[in-house]
């Protein structure tokens, strides 16, 4: 067969498409609608590496502390910034003081001119929030007038909060860590960080597993309407044309539909992107500039998608023998065939099985094995459930008419039941995978703090000519906190340069000393060392802690800067004193405890205050309440609420990004669903208002309906956790992880597929209930 | 007004319009048990419309219908339609069968519509379709038969509950003469032997031949000709 004939037939499809009149119409632009949502998900997809990448070179550009032991000295070209950042509510804030030293201090990505003191520049969506009222606490803790915006180029996200504010006397303070002197901005050492096999497998099997479901709603959508366009396509046998130039006139149809999605999914991409940039999910927002899809995967959709659509309607036409007189399917279709369903998965097993206990010591993952494998036991499951709906339902017995009604109707077209259901099994057998493999490599990516949330709440850390006391005092007034715990901590060596031994210091009243040491009597100016604490330093406390020993506080080590070095020499008079799990962070700690008396006040100035607060949570926004009082005391005060685990950010980015995608393809299927639904109602007006004419009841017809949807979808459920349970375990043989089902996971997920089913047939019904009017029976 | 005495089934001054088009314009209409009424007229005359109207599938705009002495516009619909599931059947141009139903579970479904078991329902649905002819189509489904033998499978449906009233609308529309003729024979045969109302729709007059009394329809007026001649 010539190609001329090939184009010359899908070419009439084409036309045929646009040129049916209103239902021609309504035909082409439902599979439009259908296959544009697809493609507008699949751009947005491809586009997501290339927001991240931007995300993340934007987040480069900007770096400024990086902990570096190297020290700058003072020059016309160089900034002390300080990481001045804070959280508000939920949401971070990022935030920098600013103190320039020189004519050629760097300015930061997107700042024009330095704020002076007194003065900042914030994000577009601060300076939003700063003047709403539900920012008012915020701009108590951040009152400096604001003097201008940064630019797209400063920030990572439109939705991000953060602000450059003016400071001076910022070099006193700098200490290597939130304060330092920087001559540019920039990640120095920008490929440092080597990629973890495990998360690049967690991202290249939730691409797949996102993008998998969508390629089956695509070959879903192009086949809406089909059983009006096999009438029309009798039509056509009926003036001749035979059965292949039918079946290509119909892929060219589908490939219309197609074409006009395309144009529809740009359109949509376009509107997706635009919205992308006023909406913050998970946390994440972008730019629309951002999300720019790499060219050679747009131009692959643009050609797979019609490809796909011409392949589809020809492979699901193979069966179906269109008579002139009317389309004539075998009054019973040629029983499905087990073996070549059951061969993808297998052969998906196949792929993946040379993986298995490769871990993350051996290397990455072959990426190739990893997304085919993937991708046949997905799609596995499109080819098994018409096999497993066919089987059962034959088998299923009788019942109510509804249940009949429903029943015979599956038996008869059990295909376009199960073609109905096949986006969602996809995406939840995929999804409980995922799952799975989240939950078992979870405590690989997730650390106790050790921080015990029943002693206190939240922590100030102070600078360290900040008295703690009086700190602690301005704190103890903050509406919301119970009590406060103020220490001072240091550190002492035997050398005021490079120590071999030391330990810490403590300063505290005895009722916070009490908090993190068991005392016996404690009255002002005693003085204590801890004795067989888990962490004492690394030298015996009787030594450390006899009189006369000679000690320096803060000192100094080699390549880093020149520290206080204050001399102190141990006391006569030292109490021993017990240790016991403490407020710091869980492990009992050793080392000389001093009440504030006991403190000569030459270590003062090396000591860092920490205040630990015991909150009321009841109270609103008493996180918040406590951060602006830190604010308050001093600029510099970081705060941090406490918790107990904290996780690696990649690893919560990408489960973030495994939600966001999972709740798009949901949404998008259940969009499918109930466009197909809606036009297997139309195609059958008649025959309900006939039923509806003779007395059927529409609670009855009602019932059919979701009995219709249901039967399928549990089957299809049930198909998916099987996948789906399989799929999470070779994943976790692949990662060494050992198998663990997560039940209430594997619950939610088909909870939710089941949900969207059951909303699509919600929304089904008032056009359902309209289309059983008897006036449905009129022709005129 | 009163309905003509003896009347099974009657209208007056019924009007019904969709939209700007008056499908039925004050037509006027009576039956009475056993008796056939072919209702005629041309193509987008009201004849359908006035069917629907007087099987209370669709409520007329005005008029009154009468049904056994009962006002069925006064009937809600859940009323209407429990009155078109135990006292009238129907049968329909291109005989509307359930396609994933097989014939005999077609047949059955108005009784068990009504309550009745599957059994018995099929039971009864099989000596109707021996009756009809089309016994030997039971397990197969309605697009495996032709449109003669799915149209007699349609009739025997119409009359498995027993009706009083039989509504058929064009119900030879789809079939060609030889067909045609042995469906309304059937239809006729049946519906008379159980003394049941037959209104038949249609503008073909052999079909109408079959009948006792003609009804012309014409731009929604009727007109029984049996006056006239």
């Amino acid at each position: 067969m010539s190609v001329r004939q090939w184009a010359r037939d899908l070419a009439m499809g084409v036309r045929f498409a646009f040129t049916g009149g209103r239902e021609g119409w309504t035909r082409a632009v439902l599979t439009a609608v259908g296959v544009g949502l697809g493609v507008a998900l699949l751009l947005l997809t491809t586009a997501i590496p290339n927001a991240l990448a931007v995300r993340h070179d934007r987040e480069a550009a900007r770096t400024d502390i990086t902990f570096s032991s190297e020290q700058l000295p003072k020059a016309d070209d160089t900034l002390v910034v300080a990481d001045v950042g804070s959280d508000f509510r939920d949401d971070s804030v990022r935030g920098r003081a600013l103190d320039p030293e020189g004519p050629r201090a760097p300015l930061p990505p997107g700042v024009e001119k330095f704020p002076a003191v007194g003065e900042m520049v914030v994000s577009p969506a601060l300076k939003k929030l700063l003047e709403s009222d539900s920012g008012a606490l915020l701009r108590e803790r951040l009152p400096d007038r604001i003097v201008g915006t940064i630019g797209e180029s400063g920030l990572i996200g439109s939705a991000e909060l953060a602000f450059y504010r003016g400071a001076d006397d910022l070099a006193s303070h700098i200490d290597g860590g939130s304060i330092a002197r920087i001559d540019r901005f920039g990640d120095p050492d920008p490929s440092s960080e080597r990629s973890d096999p495990v998360l690049l497998l967690l991202i290249l099997v939730v691409f797949v597993v996102l993008l998998t479901p969508v390629a089956v709603f695509i070959a879903a959508a192009v086949r809406f309407g089909g059983e009006r366009r096999d009438r029309r396509l009798a039509a056509l046998r009926l003036v001749g044309s035979d059965g292949g130039m039918t079946r290509r006139i119909a892929a060219g149809e589908a490939m219309a539909g197609a074409v006009l999605g395309l144009v529809f999914g740009a359109v949509f991409f376009m509107i997706g992107r635009r919205l992308a940039g006023t909406a913050e999910v998970f946390r994440i927002s972008v730019f629309p500039s951002y999300l720019n899809p790499s060219p050679l995967l747009a131009l692959l959709v643009g050609v797979a998608v019609p490809a796909a659509a011409v392949l589809v309607t020809l492979f699901a036409l193979r069966g179906v023998v269109i008579e002139p007189l009317g389309v004539v399917r075998a009054g019973r279709p040629a029983r499905r065939r087990l073996w070549w369903r059951l061969l993808l998965p297998l052969a998906g097993l196949a792929m993946l099985y040379p993986m298995i206990g490769n871990g993350r010591d051996n290397g990455d993952f072959n990426q190739y094995l990893v997304t085919g494998g993937v991708v046949l036991l997905l799609v596995g499951v499109t080819a098994l459930l018409p096999w497993i709906v066919e089987t059962v339902v034959a088998r299923l017995g009788s019942g109510g008419v509804a249940w009949q009604l429903a029943v015979r109707r599956l038996q008869m077209s059990s295909g376009t039941a199960a073609r109905m259901v096949n986006g969602i099994a996809v995406a939840v057998a995929g999804a409980i995978a995922l799952q799975m493999l989240f939950v078992g490599v979870d405590d690989d990516y997730t650390r106790s703090t050790g921080q015990d949330l029943a002693q206190a709440q939240m922590e100030v850390v102070l600078p360290s000519d900040l008295l703690v006391a009086t700190a602690a005092d301005k704190l103890r007034d903050t509406e919301g906190v119970k009590a406060v715990y103020g220490y001072s901590e240091g550190y002492l060596g035997d050398r005021p340069k490079d120590p071999e031994h030391g330990t810490t210091v403590t300063v505290g009243d005895c009722a916070s000393l009490r908090a993190m040491a068991r005392i016996d009597s404690c009255t002002d100016g005693d003085l204590f060392a801890v004795h067989g604490a888990e962490w004492d330093g690394d030298e015996d406390m009787t030594k450390l802690a006899a009189p006369g020993r000679k000690f320096y506080v803060d000192p100094s080590y080699e390549g880093g800067p020149k520290s206080k070095e204050i001399p102190w020499a141990v006391p006569q008079g030292v109490k021993a004193a017990k240790p016991r799990k403490g407020l710091l962070a869980g492990t009992d700690r050793g080392g000389f405890l001093f009440t504030p008396k006991a403190m000569p006040d030459a270590l003062a100035p090396a000591l860092t205050g920490h205040a630990f607060l015991k909150l009321d949570e009841s109270v609103a926004d008493v996180h918040d309440r406590v951060r602006t009082a830190a604010a308050g005391i001093d600029p510099l005060a970081d705060t941090v609420t406490w918790a107990e685990t904290e996780r690696t950010g990649r690893f919560d980015a990408i489960r973030t990004g495994l939600f966001v995608g999972a709740a798009c393809v949901l949404a998008l299927i259940g969009v499918s669903l109930l466009v197909s639904q809606l036009e297997q109602l139309r195609e059958r007006k008649k025959l309900l208002s006939a039923l509806v004419a003779f007395g059927t009841r529409r609670r009855t017809l009602s019932l059919s309906v979701l009995w219709q949807t249901a039967i399928p979808i549990a089957l299809g459920l049930l198909l998916a956790t099987v996948v789906g349970l399989t799929l999470g375990t070779v994943l976790l043989k692949m990662t060494n992880t050992p198998v663990g089902v997560d039940w209430a996971g594997v619950l939610t997920m088909t909870g939710i597929g089941a949900g969207v089913v059951l909303a699509v047939t919600l929304f089904s019904l008032p056009p359902l209930l309209r289309l059983m009017r008897p006036e449905g029976l009129r022709t005129e | 007004m009163t309905p003509p005495a003896g009347s099974l089934l009657s209208a007056e001054q019924l009007r019904k319009a969709y939209g700007p088009t008056l499908a039925l314009d004050g037509a006027e209409f009576s039956i009475h048990p056993g008796e056939v009424v072919a209702v005629m007229g041309p193509s987008g005359s009201g004849k359908s419309t006035l069917l629907h109207c007087l099987a209370g599938i669709v409520p007329p705009d005005s008029g009154t219908i009468t049904y056994n002495g009962r006002e069925l516009s006064a009937m809600n619909d859940s009323q209407r339609s429990a009155l078109r599931r135990s006292d009238f059947g129907f049968v329909f141009q291109f005989g509307q069968l359930v396609p994933e139903l097989t014939c005999v579970e077609n047949v059955a479904l108005p009784l068990r519509l009504n309550g009745t078991s599957r059994k018995e329902a099929e039971r009864a649905a099989l000596t109707w379709m021996e009756r009809l002819e089309v016994d030997d189509l039971r397990k197969k489904r309605p697009g495996e038969v032709s449109g003669g033998q799915g149209q007699r499978v349609a009739v025997a449906r119409s009359l498995v509950t027993d009706p009083r009233v039989l509504f058929a609308d064009e119900p030879t529309g789809a079939l060609d003469s030889l067909n045609g003729e042995r469906v309304m024979e059937l239809l006729t045969d049946a519906a008379r032997s159980t003394n049941a109302a037959v209104v038949l729709v249609t503008h073909e007059a052999r079909v109408a031949a079959y009948s006792d009394r003609e009804v012309v329809v014409r731009d929604g007026k009727s007109r029984d000709m049996e006056r006239v001649v």
